[in-house]
């Protein structure tokens, strides 16, 4: 495999590439984690996240099996 | 009554000692002896060595590397002499010696700064990383010597051989600073200069509490993510421990902005930086956490035009090895004129000095 052709196939750049899609939820989320950084605990803001993973893999959906 | 005829032939001061020593020990660490193993060496090696055979992108990254090594070769053009011989320890891809054949920053018309230098002893790991820019022009205008260490803890040289020793960007992988230094200190000719810098303190601290976040909302915990990093209150410490005199220890934040956290993480591998905390989680960050660390980060840290901040807070520190003839520094309370004065002479006259 050639540096070419792996750096255009990298999964880290079809992952960065959805994730990207998703501003909207993904700043929700952000917004939701900041309100109260200094308790956060597991779960805290699944709702959010939920919404933001289901966006991420819509805008994946070519790859999706590879998402776990 | 067995068992008392048999105390009776034991002395009286081991029986008093007996239940103490089974109980309580004593021990001494001797300087040098093996410390806390925290990075893995083999992992670093490894890293260095894959993100060195991908040239292009390795090359792509040395925007950090040659910015601080080219400020590392201004505090050696601040000492007024010619330098023959000078060991850069941990060379990284030679960028050092690279940024020696620049002129300086102070004086662009006085050539190049290597004219003060004579040999460059380029001492590194990683073989692929040290010779990845051999057939480079810039070769032939310093003299530049590539050797290989076996270990990146050892140094491999007569004491009293190197006129200045140099290190930049490597030194926050080492396990066991205090040994370095003082061998450092071993190898260099009295009254030179070692000058060196590395990553401590809040380096990339917003990737650090981003993935922190991310992991406490995701997981529930946090792990070891990015490497624990020497303060700037440690460095005058381990300098002073190995001997060096003349201490001086600064403090320079580079901020860079990348476009999200996944051109950050591709960056720091390409440089060879990944993590290589032996106490590290194995295999890759988990999905669900880098995407919420993603959006954490652009929201906590974020600037206004989208893109994150990373903040690389370099250590930069000079110290001197001991010379009965070194200059030494004037007795507390000998001097003749107020600084106070002299600096507000300086604010009144518009100045800057």
């Amino acid at each position: 495999m050639t540096p070419q052709t792996r750096n255009l196939t990298r999964p880290i750049d079809k992952f960065a590439a959805a994730a990207a899609k998703c501003s909207k939820e993904g700043t929700a989320y952000g917004k939701c984690i900041l309100a109260d950084y200094n308790n956060v605990h597991l779960e805290k803001c699944g709702a959010e996240f939920m919404k933001l993973r289901e966006c991420f893999m819509v805008s994946l959906s070519p790859d999706m099996h590879e998402y776990h | 009554m067995n068992t008392l005829s048999v105390r009776a032939f034991i002395p009286p001061l081991t029986r008093r000692c007996a239940p103490l020593c089974t109980t309580r020990r004593y021990a001494v660490q001797a300087p040098g002896a093996p410390t806390l193993e925290i990075f893995s060496h083999q992992q670093k090696w490894k890293q260095k060595e894959r993100a060195a055979s991908n040239i292009e992108a390795s090359r792509n990254v040395d925007y950090l590397r040659d910015e601080v090594a080219s400020r590392l070769c201004e505090r050696l053009m601040d000492i007024n002499r010619h330098f023959p011989r000078v060991l850069d320890f941990g060379a990284n891809a030679c960028n050092i010696a690279r940024m020696l054949t620049y002129p300086s920053e102070d004086s662009p018309d006085a050539g190049p700064r290597s004219k003060r230098v004579g040999t460059l002893v380029s001492a590194d790991t990683s073989e692929k990383l040290l010779y990845r820019d051999a057939d480079l022009p810039f070769n032939k205008e310093v003299d530049v010597q590539r050797e290989i260490l076996h270990s990146c803890e050892t140094l491999p040289y007569e004491p009293d051989t190197f006129d200045a020793v140099l290190s930049s960007l490597s030194m926050h992988w080492i396990n066991d600073l205090p040994t370095v230094l003082s061998q450092i200190n071993k190898v260099l000719k009295p009254d030179s200069p070692f000058i060196g810098v590395m990553l401590g303190g809040d380096t990339l601290y917003e990737l650090r509490t981003s993935l922190q976040l991310a992991e406490q909302d995701r997981r529930g915990g946090v792990s070891t993510h990015t490497s624990p990093l020497a303060d700037v209150r440690d460095v005058g410490g381990l300098l002073q421990r190995a001997g060096f005199n003349l201490l001086t220890v600064d403090v320079d934040d580079i901020i860079v902005d990348y476009p999200d956290i996944f051109s950050l993480m591709k960056d720091l591998q390409s440089m060879g930086e990944s993590n290589a905390v032996m106490a590290m989680e194995k295999g890759p960050i988990q999905k669900d956490v880098l995407l919420a660390a993603e959006y954490i980060y652009k929201e906590l840290h974020g600037n206004d035009d989208g893109s994150l901040p990373a903040t690389f807070r370099l250590i930069y520190m000079i110290g001197w090895k001991h010379s009965p003839d070194q200059k030494k520094p004037l007795e507390r309370g000998t001097g003749m004129f107020s600084i106070k004065d002299y600096l507000e002479q300086g604010k009144m006259e518009g100045g800057d000095k």
